[in-house]
């Protein structure tokens, strides 16, 4: 397939969190809000004089300051993100937007707070917001009364930032705008040859995370625009297609592993996937914008802390109807290692989506950078092997 | 005939021998050590403790044990029939059937050289918390389905993770609503009297292609689900996210593979904060609906007062106790007790032979506190013990103080729940329980919020400890999480910490050899002092209990 022209202006943004265009948005005079769950609203976070950026540590192999805070035993990824604010990689956030949605991130955040001296910034803060474990009206209600003291309070409070209603729906919009486009990339997934690879789509996916949007929206819509006539490969370079689903997974280049090995990935239901993070927030009849960012992030999230009997038991429905929608082959389920959720959902997932959907499962251990493992390529070769055999029998 | 050796008998100090049987060897002329038969941790012989407490112990502590374990089976499990029912189940589940003969094995690792007043003392806790695991046994096994128990008895039982507050059953109980922690006997007990139990159902579950590194805690747990080793006692389950990730993780599992109506009661994550309150209020009046819906019981409010009254003396007399361990030297209950009853009564709930227990204690204490006796006469360090513990060593304490003198004067699990609920109304009460179950274990201390788990360094100036034993659990994320901060501000406040590290109930990852090392390693080049006791420095108890 021809290149996509934006591809490697993007792959650079993505070398570093104070990239070329936070660097512009700041200059711009905008607030610059970190954060790392899905589960603390982006959208929130970029009202206007604000825009938010979800934190990543990349080329982060060797996190030994953070090691020494947090022990070798904990996630890779939260041991990162502080080895880099420890490096003074995240001196540029103005404020960290947190939430104690899974222990070793919640930890990260905390030392940010506790640690006067980690983000050389002035006005630097952190707001810790509490994020219920279920789906019903009483846990909407408790989330939204959250996001308003702990978020638009903490703003409006401490930053002097606009969080009206109108303001909400100004960044309800720029998001909606940004999401729609992801989307209708992420849509080319779907066709039987698809014309954008996994690795692509996940750059793409990132950088709409990472920058501001009001300043990288143009390229992703340009972006979108070039993939409307791009051709695929006569001969696909795939033998299967699958979805990836799991815990964090920042890292393009996991990605590019698996592709690597035969295995297109056309579904991302990950902590850094789009198919959560990038749905269009809709608002109802009489319902306030606020309200609706919550239940908007408290429905769509498939993640594996949700524990109502019918979450826990729908959510594997969820990745296989994905899985059907997106024409996957197989579904490969990976955990960064030490995450305590998805090592317990990936267990599970592993023995309810062959026995219960018919979806083969290939059930991957990751750390936080992955790209020179020869183990997990022999794993992924293996699954595409037995994937593809499993076709050739079938004969499809 | 061989002539006796005069000249030895000569050196003989009679007297003293005789001093010795009578009122047993001082410490530090004990050698404890050498009573034990090498790698089974049993001893060749018992201790003598002089004849008052060797009588003491074997009176009042083995023989009524023994005799109030089966006073407790008939009693609690309704006659000859609960008999059978605990022989059926003996058999029937593997954590029953290798545990029931350790109990006392269990006293005698924990109570080791113990005298007078602290051995009485710590053995009514003992005694307290054996009391407590048969009524939950006989609980289980006469509505154990799998057994052939009564149908009647589980429709009005509801099964909870082990770490769910056992009040939710408060307003019930007067019409037979039954509570069942369904971990608790099965891993969280067993472990503590056979550390070899729970390492079956860890494998289980690594089996089942769980990762190694999740915390073991919730491993067993789910494990025991997985080996179907679980009793079919109720009707119903509530579970909860308290104590941490892994935790939510085990309720995934638990759903899996029991299929029963489930209800989550997810704990806030903040810390006295009082936005998060409201929702967590809400999510307990859904959790009694459910239980309502399953078990046909109806909520009764002057139930749940009483029951809750009841409960505030024991947290009133715990303070008390905290008082004495802080201020004087007379505090006769031993580090282990302490630790195991205070979590083992504040998580299960208020029951009558808590109080029966705390009677006992309190005129113990009474007399140690009036006659100014000095329980620990040979402590060295008053030690604070934080974070979670080793549950296949929770007698290291006892070990501490023989070897050291190391004092485990009050640990992290002993200070939570430290809240006296108010019954004036209904609302009050049920933001009372909210913040309750904020300050659960381990909630507030492990995997809570950074300023929680830093009390540690008010709590040690409130009960004078001079010494942190720092429990490190390996898997526990929450802790490790937090390793580097600990260790600065042990450095910038010069306080001496010994990391332990441990991983719960798996001893395989830390034995207590290496626990036992690291202590000796510290005591002996960082505090440069010699053992009490040098024939428990090192000894092998590796197939041990």
């Amino acid at each position: 397939m021809r290149d996509l022209k934006h591809l490697i202006y993007f792959e650079d943004l993505l070398q570093e969190a104070n990239n070329e265009l936070v660097r512009k948005g700041k200059e711009d005079g905008n607030l610059c809000l970190g954060y790392t769950c899905y589960f603390m609203p982006e959208v929130l976070l970029d009202l206007p004089g604000c825009f938010a950026v979800r934190l990543r540590a990349p080329r982060c192999t060797s996190p030994d300051m953070a090691s020494y805070y947090m022990s070798g035993r904990t996630c890779h990824y939260g041991r990162s993100l502080l080895e880099r604010a420890l490096e003074g990689g995240f001196n540029f956030i103005d404020a960290q937007l947190a939430t104690e949605t899974c222990t070793v991130t919640c930890r990260f955040q905390e030392h940010l707070d506790y640690m006067d001296d980690v983000i050389n910034n002035a006005t630097f803060k952190t707001s810790f917001t509490d994020v219920p474990f279920k789906k019903n009206e009483n846990s909407i209600d408790h989330y939204r009364k959250q996001l308003k003291i702990k978020v638009l309070d903490f703003l409006a409070k401490e930053y002097g930032v606009d969080t009206s209603d109108e303001a909400i729906l100004k960044a309800i919009k720029i998001n909606n705008e940004v999401n729609d486009i992801i989307t209708e990339i992420g849509n080319f997934r779907k066709l039987d040859n698809p014309t954008i690879t996994g690795y692509e789509f996940s750059v793409i996916t990132l950088v709409s995370m990472v920058c501001p949007k009001y300043l990288i929206v143009d390229k992703l819509r340009e972006t979108l625009e070039e993939l409307k006539t791009r051709e695929p490969d006569d001969k696909p370079n795939y033998k299967i297609k699958v979805l990836l689903a799991g815990s964090e997974n920042d890292d393009p280049d996991f990605v590019k592993l698996i592709e690597g090995c035969g295995a297109l990935v056309v579904a991302d239901r990950h902590c850094y996937g789009s198919l959560e993070a990038r749905q269009h927030i809709d608002i109802k009849e009489g319902e306030d914008p606020l309200t609706a960012v919550a239940r908007h992030y408290l429905l769509t999230s498939q993640c594996a802390r949700f524990m109502e009997q019918k979450e826990m038991r729908h959510r594997k429905k969820v990745l296989a109807d994905y899985a059907k929608e997106y024409k996957a082959d197989g579904i490969i389920v990976e955990s960064n290692k030490f995450c305590e959720y998805w090592s317990f959902e990936r267990m599970i997932d592993t023995i309810v989506l062959p026995r219960d959907f018919g979806y083969p499962v290939c059930s991957i251990e990751k750390e936080y950078i992955n790209t020179a493992s020869g183990q997990l390529r022999t794993r992924f070769q293996a699954f595409v092997e037995s994937v593809e055999l499993k076709k050739i029998q079938e004969g499809k | 005939m061989k002539k006796p050796d005069l000249k030895k008998l000569k050196e003989v100090d009679f007297k003293k021998a005789a001093r010795d049987f009578v009122y047993g060897k001082p410490h530090g002329e004990r050698r404890l050590g050498d009573l034990y038969i090498p790698k089974t941790g049993l001893y060749k012989h018992r201790e003598w403790r002089g004849i008052k407490d060797t009588m003491y112990y074997f009176n009042h502590i083995w023989l009524y044990n023994y005799g109030m374990i089966v006073r407790d089976l008939m009693v609690y499990g309704g006659g000859p029939k609960g008999m059978i029912q605990f022989l059926k189940g003996t058999w029937r589940y593997r954590w029953m059937g290798q545990t029931y003969l350790t109990v006392m094995h269990w006293f005698d690792r924990c109570l080791e050289g113990m005298r007078g007043e602290t051995l009485a003392a710590s053995a009514w806790h003992f005694r307290g918390i054996v009391s407590a695991c048969l009524y939950q046994i006989t609980g289980f096994f006469n509505r154990d389905l799998n057994i052939g128990g009564d149908p009647e008895l589980r429709a009005k039982t509801i099964g909870t993770d082990e770490t769910v507050w056992g009040g939710v059953i408060y307003p019930y109980m007067d019409q037979g609503g039954y509570y069942l922690p369904t971990q608790m006997i099965p891993y969280f007990v067993t472990c503590h009297c056979n550390n070899h139990t729970v390492l079956n159902y860890i494998d289980a579950v690594q089996a089942y292609g769980l990762p190694g590194d999740p915390c073991p805690m919730c491993q067993a747990e789910a494990g025991i689900y997985i080996e179907d080793d679980v009793p079919d006692s109720y009707v119903a389950m509530v579970t909860t996210n308290e104590a941490c990730d892994s935790s939510v993780g085990t309720s995934v599992i638990q759903d899996w593979m029991m299929n029963k109506p489930l209800f989550a009661m997810p704990q806030v994550m903040q810390f006295d904060d009082d936005s998060v309150l409201e929702n967590c209020a809400k999510e307990i009046e859904m959790a009694w609906r459910f239980m309502e819906e399953h078990t046909g019981l109806e909520f009764h409010w002057e139930e749940l007062k009483k029951h809750i009254e009841l409960q505030n003396k024991q947290n009133q007399f715990e303070r008390e106790k905290w008082d004495v361990a802080a201020n004087t030297h007379s505090y006769p209950i031993n580090g282990v007790a302490q630790a195991l009853y205070r979590i083992f009564y504040s998580q299960y709930g208020e029951r009558p032979f808590w109080h029966d227990v705390d009677k006992k204690v309190r005129k113990i204490m009474e007399k140690c506190v009036n006659e100014d006796i000095n329980t620990f006469p040979m402590t060295r360090h008053r030690v604070i013990a934080w974070s979670c513990a080793p549950l296949y060593y929770s007698a290291w304490c006892t070990w501490a103080y023989n070897c050291w003198g190391l004092n485990t004067i009050i640990n992290m699990d002993s200070l939570m729940f430290d809240l006296d609920i108010r019954t004036d109304t209904y609302e009050n009460c049920l933001l009372d329980i909210a913040k309750y179950h904020e300050w659960a274990p381990m909630r507030r201390m492990a995997v809570g919020g950074l300023q929680h788990i830093f009390e540690l360094w008010e709590n040690m100036e409130k009960f004078n400890c001079d010494m942190v034993m720092m429990y490190d659990q390996l898997q526990c994320k929450g802790m490790q999480g937090v390793v580097g901060l600990f260790e600065d501000e042990f450095r910038a406040r010069n306080i001496h910490a010994i990391w332990m590290p441990h991983a719960l109930p798996d001893k395989r990852t830390v034995p207590r050899s290496q626990i036992r090392q690291i202590i000796n390693d510290y005591m002996f080049t960082v505090m440069g002092e010699e053992p009490l006791d040098p024939s428990l420095l090192d000894f092998d108890d590796s197939d041990s209990w």
